[in-house]
């Protein structure tokens, strides 16, 4: 028996190691470096111990506060509309009609396409002397055209719009999967009992998705939290910082200035917020599930 | 039981199948030396390509391995830093921004060339290049080409209305208010340049702030300039007269190529730009405007010189290669009269070697170079430090949030902004002895 465990634990050993390797070491990393003060461009400062030093200093910076509401603006916004419109999406998946094959696949298209090619597109589609979107509401009268992305507030915008909707897909997804399992009886038995389509979906429909829902939007929050490549692309941040969100203010701190202990202060920070996040929305949503079966 | 069996056996087999190989890799080796040489992706790479096979014909035991990277200097930056920083040997040659050398040099990653590079030879090159190349009296760079801010104009625009080119920035903008007026078209604007939260601004905001008296700091007496007034005025007058006035609002999102095609389309009057947009402002295949262009000395304020930014590259050998000698050939070859003729001609790179301007070729295929000169001559390099790309960050957010926030202080602003750069430089200077 005890050999028989030995040799399992043998076939997880690539598996574990692979973990360690490439999560738990650079994880383990960036919390050593953010206790040290570690700038590539000065060896001389050696790697110094400066306990919290770089924790304080990140508290006090009027920048990172600034990169944190632009995130957290991010996060809420395009949380909020991936789920409805994802949620009006897999209702109207859900239905039965002909091409609903295509169109499932076909909405799925957008999150298919990786991150930085659609961050590109989109940066094509909102330039100011030839972008689609100019093209779209002002025609030929180029006059018109407005920059979007030189102002702060429409930069931000741009960026919201375009995680809309490349991701409010995958949230339909999530949620058509949780649509599927609800027995069509229910349902009919609602329609017997005289209750309307609001009614049905109010009283019947959401109750049963709730769980898919919320596990949406666990999946949602945690990933707009590390937001990087669309402002990487879009933006690099600009203009006046307005998209400067906290993954990309940790990059350059790291590996544009290579300021390697505040950047790594930066990145444990974020991996906190996005790990309390997790912890708490698992327990949220690990209760209704046991609700939901109950 | 049967596992007992196999594994000696399969680790056996490995050995065994590592040594063989191994043995094949280690016979198979040529007895050449193969350098890396780790650059940006070329515009014309093809100029390049000759060279590296002139070099290799020349030089028969070393071949040249190309290692290419993205073009934004930022990003190469951030490449390179991260091999050098771990010592990576694989790199043996590379290009640096011209200003990188301080940090390149202050970090123990470029390799001192001094004893190869002596002063007799550093007098055949422009003298800009060359003390950027250079950090506490010893050079880390051997320039490979280099630019400035350069001052394009419409030729056909300025001579209708009866105008010279303008000599300071506000005679720029009355001119360019006279020739809107008469060209009444809405979709052309006064000033092109680069705007963007991202190097280019440093270099362009720097113009305006040295061509009104100003800086960022003094590095003789350490003291930051930002934050005085000739540097807000220069900012405010940006602010207020350029963005979304002279220039349309979109330049705040313009690297170089956007900027140039505003003024290839015929879209804008003036624009800013490095050297290699005359190849392309001129050529009729790209540009709507060529036969029109003028080309000069950027505008200053009035009772100020002009001011350009020095802009280039350098190469430099990793202290950590196994053949800096090799490398160094590799170098030489590359900067020699011969190949900087070559990229002059065949990529439109400016020479860093004096005598190339005298060479009747060059002077007869591309007069422009010639009259380049006095600004290359000018051109001042950005502050160097060997964190220099900290306090680029700074500047960056700084000049992006100054000319953009219209109805934020400029002074508390740039006091800030200020402070924060002192506190950089005060790590800086704790460490560097």
């Amino acid at each position: 028996m005890i050999r028989k465990n030995q040799f399992f634990l043998l076939l997880l050993l690539p598996a574990l190691s692979l973990l360690v390797l490439f999560i738990l070491i650079p994880v383990g990393q960036s919390f050593y470096l953010s206790f040290h003060r570690v700038i590539s461009g000065l060896p001389q400062l050696g790697e110094a111990m400066v306990g919290f030093e770089n924790y304080r200093d990140l508290f006090h910076d009027p920048v990172a506060r600034h990169s944190l509401w632009t995130t957290v603006i991010f996060v809420g916004v395009t949380t909020f509309f991936e789920l409805l419109i994802g949620l009006f999406l897999a209702l109207l998946m859900h239905r039965h009609f002909p091409g609903r094959g295509a169109l499932r696949a076909a909405v799925l298209i957008p999150w298919a396409i990786p991150t930085v090619v659609a961050a590109q597109m989109w940066r094509f589609l909102m330039n100011d002397a030839y972008g689609t979107v100019n093209y779209l509401l002002f025609g030929t009268e180029t006059a018109s055209y407005v920059p979007w992305l030189a102002y702060p507030a429409t930069a931000l915008g741009a960026i919201i719009l375009a995680d809309i909707w490349k991701t409010a897909s995958f949230a339909a997804l999530l949620i058509l999967a949780g649509l599927q399992v609800i027995p069509p009886e229910i349902n009919q038995a609602g329609l017997v009992d005289g209750a309307g389509s609001w009614q049905r979906f109010r009283h019947i429909t959401w109750p049963l998705i709730r769980p898919a829902v919320m596990v949406a939007l666990l999946f949602r929050t945690i990933d707009a939290f590390r937001v990087f490549d669309l402002a990487y692309v879009l933006t690099q941040g600009g203009p006046a910082d307005a998209t400067n969100v906290l993954q990309l203010y940790g990059y350059k701190k790291m590996f544009v200035e290579g300021w390697m202990g505040y950047g790594s202060a930066i990145s444990v920070c974020i991996f906190t917020m996005a790990l309390f996040l997790a912890v708490v929305y698992v327990r949220a949503v690990g209760r209704r599930l046991l609700e939901a079966r109950v | 039981m049967v596992m007992r069996c196999f594994l000696p056996k399969i680790i056996i087999c490995g050995i065994l199948i590592l040594f063989g190989s191994w043995h094949l890799i280690a016979a198979a080796a040529p007895s050449t030396t193969e350098i890396v040489f780790l650059t940006w992706k070329p515009s014309q790479p093809a100029a390049w390509e000759k060279l590296i096979q002139k070099f290799q014909k020349k030089h028969p035991h070393i071949t040249v391995k190309r290692q290419v990277s993205p073009h934004s200097s930022t990003e190469y930056h951030a490449i390179i830093t991260q091999r050098l920083k771990n010592r990576d040997p694989s790199v043996d040659v590379f290009l640096m921004d011209v200003v990188w050398p301080p940090e390149f040099a202050n970090a123990g990653w470029a390799l001192d060339l001094t004893p190869r590079f002596p002063e007799s030879e550093q007098k055949k090159f422009l003298k800009g290049p060359i003390s950027a190349g250079t950090w506490r009296g010893k050079i880390y760079g051997v320039p490979c080409y280099l630019a400035a801010g350069l001052f394009y104009y419409r030729k056909d625009l300025l001579e209708k209305y009866h105008f010279n080119p303008p000599r300071t920035w506000p005679e720029m903008i009355q001119q360019g208010e006279v020739i809107l007026r008469g060209e009444s078209d809405p979709g052309l604007y006064i000033y092109s340049a680069q705007f963007k939260q991202y190097e280019g601004l440093v270099c362009n905001m720097l113009e305006f702030l040295r061509s009104n008296g100003g800086d960022i700091l003094d590095r003789n007496t350490g003291r930051v300039l930002l934050d005085r007034p000739p540097a807000v005025e220069a900012t405010r007058f940006v602010r207020d007269r350029i963005i979304g006035n002279a220039a349309p609002r979109g330049v705040v999102t313009y690297e170089e190529p956007e900027s140039l095609s505003l003024f290839t389309q015929g879209k804008a009057i003036f624009h800013r730009n490095w050297p290699y947009a005359w190849a392309v402002a001129d050529d009729p295949r790209k540009s709507a405007i060529s036969g029109k262009v003028g080309v000069g000395l950027l505008p200053a304020f009035k009772g100020h010189n002009h001011a350009a930014t020095l802009g280039g590259w350098h190469f430099g050998i990793n202290t950590f290669s196994k053949h800096p000698d090799a490398a160094w050939q590799f170098i030489r070859f590359m900067t020699s009269k011969e190949s900087q003729k070559t990229l002059a001609l065949e990529a439109g790179l400016a020479p860093t070697r004096k005598s190339v301007y005298e060479d009747p070729t060059i002077q007869q295929k591309m007069p422009h170079l010639i009259a380049f000169l006095p600004s290359f001559k000018k051109a001042a390099s950005r502050p160097p430090s060997p964190i220099y790309p900290m306090l680029s960050q700074e500047l960056q957010r700084f000049f992006s949030t100054a000319i953009i926030k219209k109805n934020v202080a400029l002074p508390s602003l740039a006091h800030t902004s200020a402070g924060r750069l002192k506190k950089l430089l005060a790590l800086e200077a704790m460490m560097v002895k």
